[in-house]
C-alpha cells in the first residue's frame, strides 16, 4: 500500500466501521480509504458486509461505532440527505428507478423544479435533455419515454445519469454489470474511466474478478465485516485475492470433468419460438454443451422451450430416439427434462418456505399416501437431498432464505435428483453466488456428467462456459451461429462472435450500446 | 393529447351508457334536466370518497374504512352541532376523520402490517365508535340548522348547480392539482411505482403515506357531512359498503391496484360511470340483485382491460 505516482488526496477514509442487526454483526471495523482519481473495487463473498458498507456510506444505516472522514474532515452521514451533500451518490445493485415514472421523472426525483408551488414539467424535461447532452449519454434518447420500456443496459444510464445529476465526488457502485452483456459492460467501464479523470472517486462492487481487473487501480477485499487487506491493481495477485476472499486457498478454478460422450440423449433440429429462431444442436449424455450468448440473445426463451413454459412454434425436439412434444412442463419431466431457472428465487423456490419444503415439492406422489403426508419419506428424501449435494442449512426446516446463494442454487437443483433427470438444462446457474459456492457449483456439474446426466450449461459468463464444457455453442439473436469442441475456441473469437452485429430493427441509439463499435463515441 | 387520449374509453363507456338508459328507462324519464341534476347530486358522494382513495391505491395501499368513517362522521358533526354551531360540527367531524386517517397512515408506513388489515380492523372501529353515538339510532339534523342541511341540498344558480356538486368539483380540483401538478404527486407516483428508489432518493416515505391516509380521511368525513345532510339525519349504520363502491370508481377510472399508475381524472370519469350505472339501473326497473351482477361485471371488464394494459407496458 505504498503511495504511488498517481496518487493524489485522500477522500474518504473509514476508521472502524461497526454496524450490527440485533445480535448479526455485519461489519466489524472496516477501514477503507478512498482517493480522488482512483476506482477502488471493493471485493468479498455474498455477506462479507459490501452492501451494508455503503449503505453506510450512502446514509441509509447509521453505524454504530467507527469515524467517516471526507476531505479530512469528520462526517456525519445520517440521512440520503447528508450523502447528497457531501457529493456521495449510491448506484444500487437492484436499480432504484421508478418504472412508473419517465426517464425524466426520474432522474430528477426529489429534487424536481418547481414554480408557483407547482411542478415545472416543462423545466424538468429542458433539464434532463441538458443532462442528458452534457454527459455526453446519447443513448438515454427521449427523456420523457418510461423507464419501464427500457432494456436493463438503458437503466442503468439512467441510474447513473442520475448520480451525476448533482456534482458527484464519491460515486459507489453495487455489481452493475450483473445483468450487463459484455460490450454493455465496456460501455459503462468507458463512462466509469471518463469520470475518474474528472476527478471522482469511485468504489465499485462486484464478484467478478477479471472485470475488476481490468478497471480498478485498486482493489480491497472484505470479509466477516473486516477489511481483510488493499492491493494495487497494478500488480495483482489473483491467487491472493481468492484467498482473502474465501480464507482459504482454491486450487484450480475451473474442473472440467472428463468428456466421455454416450449416446444423443436430446436432439433438437430446426427449432422456432418466440426469441428462437431455427436451433439445432445434439446433446450427448456424460457432457457439457455450454451455450454461450450475450444478455438478450434469446437463450432464456430457448430454455424455457425446452422446459417445457414456451411452446414451441416450429422443429422437433427428439429425447432418446423419440420425437416429443413439449407443452407444459410436467411434459418435459416426464420427458426427463429438468430446467434450473436464471431467476431462482423468482422461478426455482418457494421463498416464503424452508429447505425441506423445497427439496421435497417435486416429490409429493411419493412422500403421501392417499391424503396422508408420509412425514418418514419425506424426511428420507429431503435428507438424501442435503447430505448429497452438501447443502449447508442450520436444518432442513430454515426458511430458504436463510440460505447464501450457493446454497439455494444447490436446493434448486438437488430437488431434482430424487429420481435424476436424463438431461439438465441450467440457465446463469452462478448468478449472484459467490466465488467460493461457484466452486462447490462447477463440482456438482462435473459429479452430474461423470453419472452420464447431459447438461445444457446456458450462460453470459465466458470464463465459466468456455472452461466448464466439452462442446459449446454460440448463440446470438436466437441462433447457434457456431459450434464445436471448447478447446477449438479461443476467448476473443467467442467475444468477437457474439458481439457481432446482426442486421437489426431497433433504434440505432439501442444499437450502439451493443456493438463494440459504439463505444469509442462515449 | 396523448393524456386525453387514455380516457376515451371511459368517455366512450359514459356516452354508451347514458344512450343505453336514455333508450332503456321508460316514459323518456333518463336524460331529463332533473334526472341528471339528481345523478350528479348522487355521484358526488362517491366522487369525494373515490379521490380520496386513490391517492391511496396509487402508493400501494388501501382504505376499507373510509365507509364507516363516513358514518362517524356524520354522527360527530351533529352531535356537536347543537353545542357548537355548524363551524364548531363541522372541524369537529373533520378533525376526528383525519385523525382516523392519521392513525391508519401510521399503521401503514411504521409497521409491516398490510393495509387491507389495518383498514378492515378500523373499519371495524370506526362502524363501532358510530354505533356508540345516541344508541345505534339516528341522529336527526335540526331544521334549523341551514348551512349544514344545504351541504347536501342547496341547489345554486336557479335550481343548476347542486352545493354538494361543488364540494365534489371542488375536492377533485384540489386533490388532481396536489396529485398532478405538485412535487408532493409526483413522489406518490414514485412511492408506488418503486418504494425502494423513493426511499433510496431520500422522499420521506413515512410522512407522504400518513399525509395521503389523513387526506383520505379527510375526503371520508367531507362525504360523511354531505350524506348525513341529504339523510337530514346523521345514521351510525349510514356507509354500509361505500368503500366497494369507491374503489370500483377508483379502479374503473384505471388506477391500478399494484400502485404507481392512476390518475384523479380517471377516478372522476370511474365515479360517472358507476353513478350512472346504479340510477340508469334503478329507474330501468332492474330487480336490485341484478344490479349487483351487472355491477360486478364491469369493475371484472375494467379490471381486466386496466392489467392487460399494464402487460404490454411495464418492465
Amino acid at each position: 500500500m505504498t503511495p504511488t505516482s498517481e496518487s493524489t488526496a485522500t477522500l474518504l477514509a473509514l476508521r472502524g466501521i461497526r454496524k450490527h442487526f440485533g445480535g448479526v454483526v455485519a461489519l466489524d471495523g472496516v477501514d477503507f480509504e478512498l482517493r480522488a482519481r482512483e476506482i477502488h473495487a471493493l471485493l468479498g463473498e455474498n455477506g462479507a458486509g459490501k452492501s451494508t458498507l455503503i449503505n453506510v456510506l450512502g446514509g441509509i444505516h447509521r453505524p454504530d461505532e467507527g469515524e467517516i472522514r471526507v476531505d479530512g474532515e469528520a462526517a456525519q452521514i445520517g440521512s440520503v440527505t447528508d450523502a447528497d451533500r457531501l457529493g456521495i451518490r449510491l448506484i444500487h445493485q437492484e436499480l432504484a428507478l421508478a418504472p412508473n415514472l419517465s426517464i425524466a421523472d426520474n432522474l430528477f426525483l426529489g429534487r424536481e423544479p418547481v414554480r408557483f408551488g407547482l411542478l415545472d414539467r416543462r423545466r424538468l424535461v429542458a433539464d434532463a435533455e441538458r443532462l442528458r447532452d452534457e454527459l455526453g449519454l446519447p443513448e438515454l434518447g427521449d427523456v420523457r419515454v418510461r423507464v419501464g420500456k427500457l432494456n436493463i443496459a438503458r437503466r442503468q444510464l439512467v441510474e447513473i445519469a442520475r448520480a451525476l445529476a448533482i456534482r458527484v465526488r464519491i460515486l459507489v457502485l453495487d455489481e452493475p454489470t450483473a445483468s450487463l452483456s459484455e460490450s454493455e459492460t465496456e460501455a459503462l467501464f468507458g463512462k466509469l474511466r471518463r469520470l475518474r479523470g474528472q476527478g471522482v472517486g469511485i468504489i465499485y462492487i462486484s464478484h467478478r474478478l477479471e472485470e475488476i481487473s481490468r478497471l480498478a487501480d485498486r482493489i480491497t477485499v472484505l470479509r466477516d465485516g473486516r477489511s481483510i487487506g488493499t492491493q494495487r491493481a497494478a500488480d495483482l495477485d489473483m491467487q491472493r485475492l481468492i484467498t482473502w476472499m474465501v480464507g482459504r486457498e482454491l486450487k484450480e478454478h475451473y474442473p472440467r470433468p472428463p468428456h466421455t460422450p454416450g449416446e444423443v440423449a436430446l436432439s433438437v433440429r430446426g427449432l422456432r419460438a418466440p426469441g428462437v429462431n431455427d436451433v439445432s444442436f445434439d446433446l450427448r449424455c456424460g457432457e457439457v454443451l455450454g451455450l454461450a450468448g450475450l444478455v438478450g440473445a434469446g437463450r432464456t426463451e430457448l430454455a424455457h422451450v425446452l422446459g417445457g413454459l414456451v411452446p414451441a412454434t416450429g422443429g422437433e425436439i427428439v429425447i432418446g430416439g423419440r420425437p416429443v412434444r413439449l407443452s407444459s412442463p410436467a411434459d418435459a419431466r416426464a420427458a426427463g427434462i429438468a430446467l434450473v431457472p436464471e431467476d431462482r428465487k423468482r422461478d426455482g423456490l418457494v421463498m416464503t418456505q424452508t429447505v425441506g419444503f423445497n427439496l421435497a415439492l417435486p416429490w409429493t406422489h411419493l412422500w403421501s399416501r392417499g391424503l396422508m403426508p408420509d412425514h418418514r419419506r419425506r424426511g428420507a428424501i429431503v435428507a438424501r437431498a442435503v447430505k448429497g449435494f452438501a447443502i449447508k442449512a442450520g436444518s432442513a426446516d430454515a426458511k430458504i432464505g436463510t440460505l447464501s446463494g450457493g446454497n439455494q442454487q444447490k436446493v434448486v437443483v438437488g430437488k431434482w435428483m430424487e429420481q435424476p433427470p436424463k438431461i439438465l438444462i441450467l440457465d446463469e446457474p452462478t448468478h449472484g453466488v459467490d466465488v467460493g459456492a461457484r466452486e462447490e457449483i462447477f463440482a456438482l456439474i462435473g459429479r452430474l456428467v461423470t453419472q452420464r446426466m447431459a447438461v445444457l450449461l446456458i450462460s453470459s459468463d465466458l470464463p465459466e462456459v468456455m472452461n466448464l464444457s466439452h462442446r459449446l455453442a454460440l448463440y446470438r439473436d436466437g441462433r447457434i451461429v457456431r459450434q464445436g469442441a471448447a478447446a477449438d475456441f479461443t476467448p476473443e473469437q467467442v467475444m468477437a462472435e457474439l458481439t457481432r452485429e446482426a442486421p437489426r430493427t431497433s433504434p440505432p441509439a439501442e444499437n450502439a450500446a451493443h456493438t463494440k463499435e459504439g463505444l469509442h463515441q462515449l | 393529447m396523448k393524456r386525453f387520449r387514455s380516457f376515451l374509453p371511459l368517455l366512450a363507456a359514459i356516452a354508451f351508457l347514458l344512450v343505453t338508459f336514455a333508450l332503456w328507462v321508460p316514459e323518456n324519464r333518463f336524460l331529463t334536466f332533473g334526472n341528471l341534476i339528481d345523478l350528479a347530486q348522487q355521484i358526488s358522494v362517491n366522487g369525494i370518497l373515490a379521490f380520496g382513495l386513490t391517492l391511496v391505491i396509487l402508493i400501494g395501499g388501501i382504505d376499507l374504512s373510509v365507509g364507516a368513517v363516513v358514518a362517524l362522521s356524520g354522527v360527530i358533526c351533529v352531535s356537536v352541532l347543537g353545542v357548537a354551531g355548524p363551524i364548531g360540527g363541522l372541524a369537529a367531524g373533520l378533525g376526528a376523520t383525519v385523525l382516523f386517517g392519521i392513525a391508519n397512515g401510521l399503521c401503514a408506513a411504521r409497521t409491516s402490517m398490510p393495509p387491507f388489515i389495518i383498514t378492515l380492523a378500523t373499519m371495524l372501529v370506526a362502524r363501532g365508535m358510530a354505533l356508540g353515538f345516541n344508541e345505534s339510532r339516528p341522529l336527526p339534523i335540526d331544521a334549523d340548522q341551514t348551512f349544514i342541511l344545504a351541504l347536501g341540498n342547496a341547489i345554486l344558480l336557479h335550481g343548476w348547480l347542486p352545493l354538494p356538486v361543488v364540494v365534489m368539483v371542488a375536492v377533485f380540483a384540489v386533490s388532481a392539482v396536489l396529485l398532478h401538478l405538485t412535487r408532493f404527486g409526483q413522489h406518490l407516483f414514485a412511492i408506488g411505482g418503486n418504494r425502494e428508489a423513493a426511499r433510496f432518493t431520500g422522499i420521506p416515505i413515512t410522512r407522504h403515506e400518513v399525509a395521503v391516509y389523513a387526506l383520505c380521511g379527510l375526503c371520508a368525513g367531507i362525504a360523511g357531512m354531505i350524506h348525513a345532510s341529504q339523510l337530514y339525519s346523521a345514521e351510525p349504520g349510514a356507509g354500509q359498503g361505500f368503500e366497494l363502491s369507491a374503489i370500483a370508481a377508483v379502479v374503473v377510472g384505471g388506477t391500478s391496484f399494484s400502485g404507481g399508475i392512476g390518475s384523479l381524472p380517471g377516478t372522476f370519469l370511474g365515479a360517472i360511470i358507476i353513478g350512472i350505472l346504479d340510477k340508469g339501473l334503478n329507474q330501468a326497473g332492474v330487480h336490485f340483485s341484478l344490479q349487483y351482477v351487472v355491477k360486478g361485471m364491469v369493475i371484472l371488464v375494467a379490471v381486466y382491460t386496466d392489467v392487460r394494459r399494464r402487460k404490454g407496458t411495464a418492465q
